[in-house]
Parts: structure tokens; C-alpha cells; sequence
């Protein structure tokens, strides 16, 4: 998958989970202090991008993930 | 750069407030910040920020701080750890100097925890910006020009003159419910968690100049500047605040490691409570003591004098109260015959009329009345203790008001013990609601009228001056240490210890080597008769064995004979050893052994001992730390610590021991300690303290580095 695709689904299934407008995920955005994830959605973020991308991410790791950029580099490092 | 007082006085006198991470969700930390502010009638504007929400309890919400249009005096920060340092910077970019981080997460968990409050304090220096916590409860202000509860607390504290600080949130928590149900009132309540940046010393000199604060208390549970605390405490103190801290961690870790006597006996928690009382800080065992002798503070005058008026309506409490009275130090007034005149007038003839007074157990508030006015205008009484259990016939609401009602009119402290629980329970709520302190047990008031009354007397001493003595060698001291520092070794010897001691003007043994009858005579004379004389050679090892230790030597004559005869037998005792000359002592005259050591506290720094000295030191363990420098007046009180002082004052037909020299001795030490930081622990076990006048001498000495 290119990498403006896993860019893409990202920003999909984030503004999903966080309802929100797509425009509001931008690349640099801090899922806690810019979009407003609790812990609970950090958490149903990691279910919801497993879901999307058929993948089993590491749970520590990836909810130490902070920004939108950072996600798609550490879930494209599982395709 | 920070201007600490400023910064302060916006956190607790702010005109806006911004909840930086707040949210919708009643019940969370979040939330309840922002409603809490709300509900304690703010005086000023507050701002949610939140990155989702529109409007949060009913008020426009911003998405970041920097979108609040008007200035904000205090954020207080309520977002996860691993994005404060972003709101923070926020924060810093437009301005804001008061910052409150709630959040856990930080150097209490580890790891990433302790980076995360690196950077939050890099931040706060960055910006000049001062911070409570993380970690915390909060902050509350009950002052009301400004009423802030920017806390997760249940509720807002009534106000009072009392402020209180904490290192743990939780205990805050309680101290306020405890508070609450005895309608004791604070100043301002601060929780400062981690103290990443605000420490206790900060918030306690911006206490000193707060007019709504009269007592302050503290919990803490590591002690990190222990000299700054020391100070901080003392300029509140000079200011009339007393300081009572409540220290948790009573366990004596690390002192089983140490090499010295000072080493093993300085635990901690020995030096902590040193250092309290050395800065007249009032170390408190638990809350109940902390808030009895607190109130005692805060709604009472300090008693001109420790000469109470006990009265009650049951002999036996009345007897456990002069009891607890006497045992504190306090007396019992003497009435005067007006005094007394008055009582006989308007009580039974059954009622005691000399102090402690009883009423009689069917007295009702009339006696009481009686009672209370003739004690307070006793010129001799000082203070009154109001007893009461309940009868069926006392009007326990009643004589608590006419408590109140009468002390009201005099300059002159009132406390109380209505004992019990249920039936006096209304009674107490009176005493309690009218600041007219009250305790379960009057031995509780008792201690708290004493610790008082002590606080008074102290805060009319004239603090004296550290002595520096000018005689000193600084220089061979470093010299010195350098030498063993670069030698690898961690011990002096003991001829290297003697010169350290005698660089610093302490009374050494004084001895030399002579190679001749007459050099030894010529020693002898300049060290004065008695002498010791010894041989020196590295073969005999049990000199007195080999007949080589001659004592008690007067003359000149004799110095010369005891030269011939300790050579002859050790020629004979060991024909092939080498003799190096012969060593010239000063007799070590009859004297009290005592102990002085030091020992470096990791909280405090340098700490100096005194005791009884000798080999059982570790057994009895009497002895006293302060920390250094010292002045007279904590040598002087050190000493009177310890059961030995008696002993040096003469006893049982001995006369006294010199105090001075021993004072002199100690503040030598004290002055070592502070200037040469290398010198880890230090012993001289036993310093030989003479008769007054005849000086004292240092007999055996350690030195660790």
C-alpha cells in the first residue's frame, strides 16, 4: 500500500473514532491535545486501525503514539 | 528571569483563570477543576479550554489557550502528562506566569516521568513562569477577594488564618474533611505535589508576607534543601508565624552503613528533627496534634505567662488536667483574695475555690459565669482551662456560649475540654464555631498551651551570631586532605587527625619525639609537667609489656632517669629492635568523657553530635545533633539535650566541668564542618572535659573523608 493511502484511511478512521470533521485531521495533530482523545478513544483508535489495516499492533507502542504522522509511519512499518 | 512573588500573587489573587484540558465528563479531574472554580464564587473570569468541546458548563470554550482574546493570569493544567509540556508552551508564548499542573505522571512514576518534569521545568525557566506541582490537588484561596478552589476537593474550606501546604494530594483531601467537621478555617490550602519548580520554601516566605495568614502547616514527605527549609522557616518564625510540619518517614535507612560513631547514631530522621527544633520549627506526630496546637495559634493570644486557672465541674478530669499541666512545665495560678472572695461568694460551699476551681457537678452556666470572670481578671492568671463532663443537669450549649461570651472580653487565652462524645458533642460545635479551641483530652491542651506559650518565650530571644574563629590553618587542613584525597585513602591517620584538630585550635594531646635525655627535657618543659613518656620503635608493639611507658612524670630529673630506663628495657625486652627516640605526652588529666562527631546529612548537610562519650556511646545513645554552622545559643541548647549535661554541671560533690571550652570546642567543629565539605564524618571519642577554668583535651580522634 502507498504511503498517501495509509496516510488517507488513517485520517478516515481517526476522525471516525474522534467524530470529527476529516479537515481537522491534519498530519501534525496531537490525537489528545489538538484533536481531544480521551483515553478511552486512544484506545478504540488502536482497535479501529487494526480493524482498517488487517494488522495486530503492538498495544504499548502504538498508544504511545502521539500525532497523526506518527501513526501512519508506525502502521505502514506493519504492511 | 522568575519574580517568584509576583508570579505567586497571580495564582492566588488571579483576575482570570484558564482550565486548560477540561471536559463535559462530571466526575473527572477535568471537569470538576472547572466546576469547582465555578461554584466557589470566583471573583474574576475563567476560560475552559478544550479541544473538542464548544462550551463547557454552560461557558464558551477555546481549543487552545492561545485563543483566549484576553489576557489569563493562571492556567491550571488538567490534560494527560505526555502533552503538558505542549499547553505549557502555549502558555509561556502568550504570557501567562501561574501555572497549576494537576496531572500525574511525572517524576512519581519514573522513567518518561522524570524526563516529562524535566521539561515542564525547562519551560517554566524559559518563560519565567512559576509552577504548583505536578501532581497535585491544587490550590485554594479562601480569601475573598479573590475565592478560588482550584482543586479537585470536595469542597471549599471555610476561611481562616491558618495555611496549610502539602506534598501529598490525598492528605489534603482528609485535612479538609477533618477540618470541616471541626469548622477550622484556612488561608490559603496548596497542595504542591512534586515540586518541580514552587517548592515548600517558596510558598513558605510568600506565607510570611501574607496578612490572611496568621499559623502555617505543612506535610512533608522528603526533605530536599534542608538548610534553605531551616531558613525559610526561621524568617516565618521572626515574622511572629509559627511553622508546624508534620514529616512523614520516621525510619533511620543509611545509618547502618556508617563508619563512625556519629555515622551510626545521626539517622535521618535524628537530624530532621535536630534541624526542626534548631529552627524552632514544631514538629508535629500526627494531624490531630498539628491542627490542636494549630488552632491553639490561630484563635488564642500567646499566654504572657505558663500560670493557668484550671476550672471544671468534676474533680477527678481536673486532677488529670494539673497533672498534664505540671508535666508540661506549666503552674498553677495563684489566686488572689479578691479572687477567691468572689468564688466563696457565688459558689456552693462544697465548690473547691482555689485553683484548679470546681464548680461542682450540678453547676450550670451561672457558676461557670462566676468562675470564668473572676479567673480571667486574676491578675495572676495567664490562661484558663474550661473542663466540663456531662451531668444531667449541665447546660453543656450554655456554658459553652457563656465560655465564649465571657472570654470574649479578655486578652487573655481561653481553652477547653468538654469530655465526651455524643452529649457534648452540640457544646463543641458552639466552642468550635466561635474559635475558642477545644480538645478531647486535656492532656492535648495541655501540650498545645505549652508549645504556645514556649513559641512566645522563644520569639523574644535574640538570635546570636555564628562565632568564626580567626586562629584557624585553613591550609593545612586542605593540605592535608588533599594529600590522603590523592593518596586514594578514605581514613587519616591518627597523627594526620591531630593536625587537623590542632589546625583548627582543638585541644590536642600536645607530644613529640625526643633522641636525647636532654631534648626529652626540653619537650617536657615546653608541654608543661605531668608527662607520659613512651618508646617509639616499630618492633614493640605492647610497650607497657616492655616496660616502655613511664606515667606521671614532674621533674626534669625524672624526665631524664625515665630516658635511661625506658631504653634499658627495651634493650633488654627486644635486643634487636630499632629505637627511634622516645615520645613526650602530655599526661591526659582526670576529666568527664564526651563525644563530639559530625557526620554530612544528605538533607541538611553538616550535622554535629554531642553526648556522653566513651565505648558505651552506641549503648546509651545520649547525645544531641545540630546542624552546622552554630551559634552559642544551639550549642547551648544541644548540651542541655542530653542526660550528661547534669553530670557536667557536678554532681554527687564533683565540681563543674568547663562549659566554655566545651562550647568553644563544639563551635570549632562546627566551623571545620562548614569549611572543609571533604571531611565526610568525623569523631573525637572521648573529648576529655576538665574541671571549670582547666580547659579540655581531645584524647582519641577519627577523621573519614
Amino acid at each position: 500500500m502507498e504511503k498517501h493511502e495509509v496516510q488517507e484511511k488513517v485520517k478516515k478512521v481517526v476522525a471516525n473514532v474522534l467524530k470529527l470533521d476529516p479537515d481537522e485531521v491534519v498530519d501534525d495533530a496531537n490525537f489528545i491535545f489538538d484533536l481531544g482523545a480521551d483515553s478511552m478513544q486512544s484506545l478504540e483508535l488502536v482497535a479501529a486501525f487494526e480493524e482498517e489495516f488487517d494488522i495486530e499492533m503492538d498495544e504499548d507502542k502504538a498508544l504511545a503514539i502521539q500525532t497523526v504522522s506518527d501513526a501512519v509511519t508506525f502502521i505502514a512499518s506493519y504492511l | 528571569m522568575k519574580d517568584f512573588k509576583a508570579n505567586l500573587n497571580k495564582l492566588f489573587y488571579p483576575d482570570s483563570i484558564a482550565v486548560v484540558g477540561t471536559n463535559k465528563v462530571v466526575g473527572t479531574v477535568p471537569h470538576d477543576i472547572l466546576r469547582n472554580i465555578l461554584d466557589a464564587d470566583f471573583n474574576g473570569v475563567v476560560y475552559p479550554v478544550s479541544p473538542k468541546e464548544r462550551f463547557v458548563a454552560g461557558i464558551k470554550a477555546y481549543r487552545y489557550v492561545t485563543d483566549i482574546p484576553d489576557p489569563v493570569d493562571l492556567a491550571i493544567l488538567v490534560f494527560p502528562s505526555s502533552v503538558i509540556h505542549l499547553a505549557l508552551e502555549q502558555c509561556g508564548q502568550i504570557g501567562i506566569k501561574a501555572v497549576i499542573i494537576i496531572s500525574a505522571g511525572f517524576k512519581e512514576v519514573g522513567g518518561d516521568g522524570i524526563e516529562r518534569e524535566k521539561k515542564v521545568k525547562e519551560i517554566a525557566d524559559k518563560y519565567g513562569m512559576s509552577i504548583i506541582g505536578p501532581n497535585c490537588l491544587g490550590v485554594i484561596n479562601t480569601d475573598a477577594r479573590s475565592k478560588i478552589n482550584a482543586s479537585f476537593a470536595r469542597r471549599m474550606p471555610e476561611e481562616g488564618s491558618i495555611g496549610f501546604l502539602s506534598q501529598s494530594g490525598a492528605l489534603c483531601t482528609a485535612v479538609l474533611d477533618y477540618a470541616y467537621a471541626k469548622h477550622i478555617g484556612f488561608s490559603k490550602f496548596i497542595s504542591f505535589g512534586n515540586k518541580a519548580d514552587v517548592t515548600e520554601i517558596d510558598l513558605l516566605y510568600y506565607l510570611k508576607d501574607d496578612p490572611k495568614t496568621k499559623v502555617i502547616l505543612m506535610y512533608l514527605e522528603e526533605v530536599t534543601d534542608g538548610p534553605g527549609l531551616m531558613k525559610a522557616a526561621q524568617a516565618v518564625i521572626k515574622a511572629g508565624k509559627p511553622v508546624l510540619i508534620l514529616k512523614s518517614g520516621r525510619t533511620s535507612e543509611g545509618a547502618s552503613a556508617a563508619a563512625s560513631h556519629t555515622g551510626s547514631m545521626a539517622g535521618s530522621d535524628d537530624v530532621c528533627d535536630a534541624a526542626f527544633r534548631q529552627a524552632r520549627i514544631i514538629r508535629c506526630q500526627d494531624i490531630d496534634e498539628m491542627f490542636n496546637i494549630a488552632i491553639a495559634f490561630a484563635y488564642q493570644p500567646i499566654p504572657k505567662s505558663k500560670k493557668i486557672a484550671i476550672i471544671t465541674n468534676a474533680g477527678g478530669p481536673g486532677v488529670l488536667t494539673t497533672d498534664a499541666a505540671i508535666h508540661d512545665g506549666l503552674e498553677l495560678a495563684k489566686f488572689s483574695e479578691e479572687t477567691t472572695a468572689v468564688l466563696k461568694k457565688n459558689l456552693p460551699k462544697t465548690a473547691n475555690i482555689n485553683n484548679p476551681v470546681d464548680v461542682i457537678g450540678d453547676a450550670r452556666a451561672d457558676r461557670y459565669n462566676v468562675a470564668l470572670s473572676a479567673a480571667f481578671k486574676d491578675p495572676d492568671v495567664d490562661g484558663v482551662f474550661v473542663i466540663l463532663t456531662p451531668q444531667s443537669m449541665t447546660e453543656i450549649d450554655l456554658i459553652a456560649r457563656e465560655v465564649a461570651k465571657v472570654s470574649h472580653h479578655y486578652r487573655k487565652p481561653v481553652y477547653t475540654s468538654f469530655m465526651g462524645e455524643a452529649d457534648v458533642a452540640q457544646g463543641i460545635d458552639v466552642l468550635q464555631r466561635n474559635k475558642i479551641p477545644h480538645y478531647t483530652l486535656p492532656e492535648s491542651m495541655c501540650r498545645a498551651f505549652a508549645t504556645v506559650y514556649q513559641f512566645g518565650i522563644e520569639q523574644k530571644e535574640q538570635p546570636k551570631k555564628v562565632k568564626i574563629f580567626e586562629d584557624v590553618d585553613d591550609k593545612i587542613v586542605a593540605e592535608i586532605i588533599n594529600d590522603v584525597k590523592s593518596s586514594g585513602k578514605q581514613y587519616l591517620t591518627e597523627d594526620l587527625s591531630d593536625k587537623v584538630l590542632k589546625a583548627y585550635g582543638l585541644p590536642v594531646v600536645r607530644a613529640d619525639v625526643a633522641s636525647s635525655p636532654e631534648e626529652a627535657v626540653k619537650i617536657a618543659e615546653t608541654i608543661g609537667y605531668p608527662v607520659v613518656m613512651k618508646v617509639v620503635s616499630n618492633e614493640i608493639i605492647h610497650k607497657s609489656e616492655a616496660g616502655g611507658v613511664i606515667l606521671n612524670i614532674s621533674s626534669a630529673d625524672d624526665v631524664k632517669t625515665s630516658y635511661k630506663t625506658i631504653l634499658k628495657n627495651a634493650g633488654i625486652y627486644d635486643p634487636n629492635a630499632q629505637i627511634k627516640g622516645i615520645l613526650i605526652e602530655q599526661m591526659i588529666p582526670e576529666g568527664e568523657e564526651v563525644i563530639l562527631g559530625l557526620k554530612r546529612d544528605n538533607s541538611f548537610g553538616p550535622v554535629i553530635m554531642f553526648g556522653l562519650g566513651g565505648i558505651y556511646v552506641e549503648v546509651f545513645k545520649d547525645v544531641s545533633f545540630r546542624v552546622a554552622p552554630l551559634n552559642v545559643t544551639d550549642v547551648e541548647h544541644m548540651i542541655a539535650e542530653t542526660k550528661s549535661s547534669a553530670i557536667l554541671q557536678g554532681i554527687r560533690g564533683k565540681k563543674p566541668r568547663d562549659m566554655e571550652k566545651l562550647i568553644e570546642c563544639i563551635l570549632r567543629l562546627s566551623q571545620l564542618a562548614v569549611n572543609h565539605p571533604d571531611i565526610k564524618e568525623l569523631d573525637i571519642n572521648p573529648l576529655i572535659v576538665r574541671e571549670k577554668g582547666l580547659g579540655a583535651f581531645v584524647a582519641d580522634a577519627r577523621i573519614m573523608l
